[in-house]
């Protein structure tokens, strides 16, 4: 607890307590507890239903919580006043890229979080310009979402949310979809934004390439909380809680890399 | 239902070229008109000015006659079945050239209204950019909810197309061929049931993403117009012809 109370000052998150239970269901996330600093960036791992994207929607402020449980980027989600400046901190790229694009063309799917923020015409413009040049989409401003592959789809998900100038990015399964090249690239890219982020993800070999922290959830509860090699590699812990020791860090995988 | 789902044409044209709020403000009163008129005659007028357009707006032939078969062979049932249904003795409509049967006449107006009124519509949809087209609508104050509304449609056509393909296909490598028997119509009710499910919760997940970009309900946009002397000369056409036909319609000799 004391390593946890002197990240607290710079926190970009902080979380007390926090539980949720959807309508007539189960508790999805049991009284988690942690923080965030700035900067940092941290793995969610975890088997189906623990409830990662659950933890997500709470942060975004997308579902309800309880007052004072939750504070991102210093602001309470829980406060409506404080709910409506979130969107311009926090950013999610959701699991499934077709959730997010909607839009008739990339320009318009860029610019549509901007627009919403109700900035001048010649701002949003500039934010549409830049955000697709940070996802290397440069140019692809008139083309149609739903011709566009995996990897394009999820890296103009990206561009709306770079696009609202967030500070902190939750990252829903980013690997999802993506072929080799794709993934391999989305990593490259990730790893070059100076922002707070949390990456929920099964692809344990992102995540060790991603994240210098890694919180374990399983059924809801935060079952592990510590450097993401050291965790990743305790293979009772990863086996206790439906996961695998990446294949980068067994002996054989290690043996592999040195080939 | 690559058909149907396969993504809007837009050829240059004359139609193309005009100012998007100047065109389907026209279009939209020519609709109106055209399914207000009640005789066959000037249904058939309405038709040819329709097809007219068509022809202007250079939509793609196969494109443009699949869709009109579609909704051809959708009217069929009822104009078939009219003549034979609707029967009044001494009220035969006349036609310009001599009189035909009441239902055969009622028939006939049902079947080149509802094809001028399907014409139109595509002329809307394949003579301008989706996008262009919303917000031309929605610059003519139509509510930001319904244009959104529009857009998202659109868009969820094609994710949830593409769903169906991918549930054909799983029920085919297990073996399915669809024939009329119970098995076949509760398997047709059950895909149809999972698409309705996943709908809804894809809309749940929509929802919660455009929340999370700062969505209020309310229509942005960054497009802007610009009217010129022959766009608006396009809508008198379009608006001439409409009180037109609508005179057409209510002269009686």
């Amino acid at each position: 607890m004391g390593q946890l109370e002197a990240v607290t000052a710079d926190s970009a998150i902080r979380v007390r307590e926090l539980s949720y239970a959807y309508t007539g269901g189960p508790r999805v996330l049991d009284g988690l507890t942690f923080d965030i600093a700035a900067g940092e960036s941290v793995a969610l791992v975890g088997p189906n239903a623990a409830g990662k994207t659950t933890l997500f929607l709470c942060l975004g402020g997308v579902l309800p919580t309880p007052p004072g449980s939750v504070t991102v980027a210093g602001l309470d989600p829980s406060d409506p006043v404080q709910r409506r400046s979130l969107p311009t901190r926090v950013g999610i790229v959701f699991q499934n890229s077709d959730d997010q694009i909607f839009n008739a063309t990339v320009f318009d799917d860029v610019a549509f979080g901007p627009l919403n923020l109700g900035l001048p015409a010649k701002d949003v413009r500039l934010r549409v310009k830049e955000g697709l040049a940070r996802v290397g989409l440069s140019g692809a401003e008139e083309r149609v979402p739903f011709h566009l592959s995996g990897g394009e789809k999820r890296r103009v998900a990206l561009a709306g949310v770079l696009a609202m100038g967030t500070d902190v990015l939750l990252l829903d399964e980013p690997s999802m979809h993506l072929d080799p090249r794709g993934r391999r690239e989305f990593i490259q890219l990730i790893n070059g934004f100076n922002v707070t982020r949390i990456i929920a993800s099964h692809d344990l070999e992102l995540v060790l390439r991603t994240c210098q922290r890694a919180l374990v959830l399983d059924a809801g509860k935060l079952v592990a909380d510590g450097p993401t090699r050291t965790l990743l590699s305790d293979r009772a812990l990863m086996e206790e809680h439906g996961l695998e020791v990446p294949h980068s860090l067994t002996p054989h995988g290690e043996g592999h890399r040195h080939h | 239902m690559t058909v149907a789902f396969s993504a809007l044409p837009c050829p240059d044209s004359l139609l193309r070229r005009l100012d998007p709020r100047w065109k389907l403000a026209g279009l939209l009163l020519l609709t109106v008109t055209t399914a207000c008129l009640r005789r066959p005659n000037s249904a058939a007028i309405a038709l040819a000015v329709a097809l007219t357009l068509a022809a202007l707006g250079r939509l793609p032939p196969r494109w443009f006659f699949a869709r009109l078969g579609a909704a051809a062979l959708f009217l069929s049932p009822f104009v078939i079945s009219l003549p034979f249904l609707l029967h009044r003795p001494g009220t035969d409509v006349a036609l310009g050239l001599g009189t035909v049967p009441y239902g055969l006449g009622v028939a006939l107006l049902l079947a080149m209204k509802s094809l001028a009124v399907v014409v139109l519509m595509l002329v809307i949809l394949a003579t301008a950019p989706l996008d262009a087209t919303l917000k031309a609508a929605h610059s003519l104050w139509i509510p930001g909810l319904l244009v959104h509304l529009g857009l998202l449609t659109y868009r969820y056509l094609f994710v949830l197309s593409s769903e169906l393909r991918r549930l054909r296909v799983a029920l085919r490598v297990r073996g399915y061929r669809h024939r009329a028997s119970l098995h076949g119509y509760r398997t047709v009710g059950h895909v149809a049931g999972t698409l309705l499910v996943r709908g809804v919760e894809r809309a749940e997940r929509v929802s919660q993403a455009m929340r999370c970009r700062g969505f209020d309900g309310r229509f942005r946009s960054l497009t802007s117009f610009q009217t010129r002397v022959l766009d608006v000369a396009a809508f008198l056409v379009l608006a001439a012809t409409a009180a037109g036909l609508l005179l057409w319609d209510n002269w009686k000799p």
